[in-house]
């Protein structure tokens, strides 16, 4: 017997009782469309959270934290030798390091002034991997900086107190600094305690560069960053490393500060691409190295997010199990009242295994019909979602939502996987009824006993 | 064309541990030569749709052997039964059962669906013995809408569609008037001399009985006589 008259067979069998086929395709299509969208949650919160991640940082970025020494679980800064062992490394596009200047600095013009961390940083390789002034130049002598773009930002008036800041956090623009940055005489402010007393040192620097304006957020950059001469003078003054600032009661310097002078406090290594970033970082983990990229992140995110949506998709599952209940009656109803004919065509010649092909079809028919179907409506219900609910929210709260959320997302794979469950399904619960259909005693057929 | 070798049969009713034995068929030997027509008579319950269910392969004989054309029957399988009841047996049956949910034309065609025949084939081939039975025009009727003449006519169309040497016919005329039994008879003769057609007829009507070249009276189970006509 050939497919296409098998199929118009099923057809012409499912016509005979629409509204049980009806409800039966009604049942898979609302376990299927109850599978998906479920699982599309899952799919679409990692959609969101991993965007969110790839979006927070430079993708290509791995942070350093520092060596695993002899002794487990301990580490050390990074020094010269560490940086060059990085360079070396294939698909390494830069490694900035930064030492950080150990107190916060504070800078001045006139009455305005501004707190913020300092570094001495290796120029070029900050150029390597992204780094640009908006204008001016690199510092080159001692007593020239150069700023992040987010300093003057900062920059505001010292008498201002409790009003200076708005309600969402930042600098009321009255009070910030206007006039002109580059080529203006900043003071530098540093102190240290000395037999119990706070000293003070000011040192006139001179802005010659500001970076370019970051075009994220979470990029804001205030930092200053001072020559490496302007550092030793630093520590000349304070008379401790990196010019920490020492406890008032002990008086004393940290060890690992004591011992790590030189090294660096922020070490970066900027891969060429997305996919060396894995790559590199084995390289490093391998060799001891404490390292941290978005690579690291996605991988646990994606972790979690496998194990969420197999449990969504397990659960699914169930729905289309109870739909398959239906499927099981509906074939073992279609046996039962299609015995008769069934008997009349094993007499002329049917065989058993065109019977039980017949039957699996129609089951499978319906399932198939019904995933289809299933998966049509869950992709309307996925937009209706994505439509809805951040409108919800907002009547309900009064507040945006975050406007990268996504809260259902359907990829191609999962009506796949939605399809290939919920057929092996129906195949499964049609099985026994097309079996039982085989068995039909032709004899009893023809008498019409069954 | 089809040989008989001391066939037995019997049937167990009730349940198990209090089961009955009923014997049917004991040592039934004949052999139906090719191109004759064979009628077998005898009184109600003397095993004769028995025997012809059993060459039929509707059940499996207990003991003995059932040759049709060369082939050792009684040992196929159910699957290969099927195959071979396709291309070698047409079934003429009392209450014609005819699939009540198809048209004419659609009952007369399923064999060849069965066979894998193409759609246009198909369609040229029954129209052809739907005509030859005369019921061309009759062919989008249904069963039910249909008279028990032209009910047992289609289901002729049915069975002589696959062209098989050989028909069984169990009381093809029980449920048709004298009239339309003598149109039946006549249309068996002229298949049995034009096409060759081998039957072999179950009937207790001696009108019936006496078309054929023999008959053999069963009688409790076993061949109590066998003449020619
Ligand atoms: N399926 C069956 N189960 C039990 N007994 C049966 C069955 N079929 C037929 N018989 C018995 O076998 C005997 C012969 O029946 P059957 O072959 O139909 O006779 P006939 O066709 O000559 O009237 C009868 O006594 C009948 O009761
Ligand atoms: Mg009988």
């Amino acid at each position: 017997m050939k497919l296409r008259d098998q199929f118009r067979f099923v057809r012409q069998n499912m016509k005979k009782n629409r509204t049980r086929v009806f409800m039966t395709i009604l049942a898979t299509a609302m376990g299927c469309a109850f599978l998906i969208v479920l699982a599309s949650v899952g799919f679409g919160l990692q959609k969101s959270v991993v965007k969110e991640i790839t979006e927070r940082r430079v993708i290509t970025q791995i942070d350093v934290h520092g060596k695993e020494t002899k002794e487990q679980g301990m580490f050390r800064p990074l020094n010269d030798k560490d940086i060059q062992i990085f360079e070396e490394l294939k698909d390494v596009k830069s490694v900035t390091r930064r030492k950080m200047l150990q107190q916060e600095g504070t800078y001045s013009i006139g009455k305005y002034q501004e707190g913020t961390p300092t570094f001495v940083t290796n120029f070029p390789a900050e150029i390597k991997a992204g780094f640009e002034l908006s204008e001016g130049t690199f510092p080159k002598s001692k007593y020239e900086v150069a700023v992040g773009y987010n300093f003057l930002t900062n920059l505001a008036d010292k008498d201002a107190g409790e009003d200076l800041y708005d309600e969402k956090g930042q600098v009321k623009a009255e009070y910030l600094y206007k006039g002109k940055l580059r080529g203006k005489e900043i003071k530098l402010t540093i102190r240290q305690f000395k037999a119990g007393k706070q000293i003070e040192k000011t040192i006139p620097l001179k802005v010659v560069g500001i970076s370019t304006k970051p075009t994220k957020e979470w990029a804001q950059d205030s930092s200053v960053f001072i020559s490496d001469e302007m550092l030793t003078e630093i520590e000349r003054f304070t008379g401790t490393p990196k010019g920490y600032m020492l406890d008032a009661n002990t008086n004393k310097v940290p060890d690992d500060l004591e011992v790590n002078k030189n090294a660096y406090d922020d070490v970066k290594i900027y891969a060429k691409n997305m996919e060396s970033v894995q790559r590199i970082s084995d390289q490093l983990k391998e060799k001891n190295y404490a390292t941290y990229s978005v690579v690291n992140e996605l991988k646990e995110v994606n972790m979690v997010f496998m194990i969420a949506k197999a449990g969504l998709i397990f659960i699914g599952t169930i729905a289309i199990l109870i739909a398959s209940i239906g499927i099981y009656n509906t074939m073992t109803m279609a046996v039962t009242e299609r015995a008769p004919d069934i008997g009349i065509m094993k007499a002329i010649g049917a065989s058993p295994k065109t019977i039980k092909r017949i039957f699996l079809l129609e089951s499978s028919y319906i399932g198939l019909i019904g995933a289809l179907i299933g998966t049509v409506v869950s992709y309307g219900i996925s937009y209706t979602v994505n439509f809805a609910i951040p409108l919800i929210i907002k009547q309900a709260f009064g507040q945006e939502t975050d406007l990268n959320l996504i809260f259902s997302d359907i990829p191609p794979i999962l009506p796949i996987i939605c399809i290939v469950i919920c057929y092996s399904v129906t195949i499964i619960s049609g099985l026994r009824p097309a079996q039982r259909a085989t068995k039909v005693d032709v004899l009893k057929a023809m008498r019409r006993e069954v | 064309m089809i040989t008989i070798k001391s066939l037995s049969h019997d049937f167990v009713i009730g349940k198990k541990g209090r089961q009955t034995i009923i014997p049917v068929l004991r040592d039934i030997s004949f052999t139906v030569e090719k191109g004759e027509i064979v009628t077998i008579v005898g009184r109600s319950g003397s095993g004769k749709s028995t025997l012809l269910n059993l060459v039929s392969g509707f059940i499996h004989p207990k003991e003995g052997e059932i040759w049709i054309s060369g082939e050792k029957v009684s040992d196929l399988n159910e699957t290969k039964f099927a195959d071979f009841r396709i291309n070698n047996l047409g079934f003429i049956f009392q209450s014609f059962q005819l699939i009540p949910s198809m048209t004419a034309f659609q009952n007369v065609e399923l064999p060849l669906i069965l066979k894998g025949i193409n759609e246009k084939e198909r369609k040229v081939q029954t129209e052809q013995m739907l005509q030859k039975v005369g019921l061309l025009e009759y062919q989008d009727h249904y069963p039910g809408e249909l008279s028990g003449g032209q009910q047992q006519r289609v289901s002729i169309a049915r069975a002589l569609i696959v062209n098989p040497p050989i028909i069984l016919a169990d009381e093809p005329t029980g449920s048709l008037d004298s009239e339309t039994e003598e149109e039946l008879l006549k249309f068996i003769k002229e298949l049995n001399r034009d096409l060759g057609i081998t039957f072999l007829i179950i009937t207790h009507d001696d009108k019936v009985a006496n078309i054929g070249n023999r008959k053999i009276e069963l009688k409790d189970g076993r061949i109590a006589e066998e003449v020619l006509v």
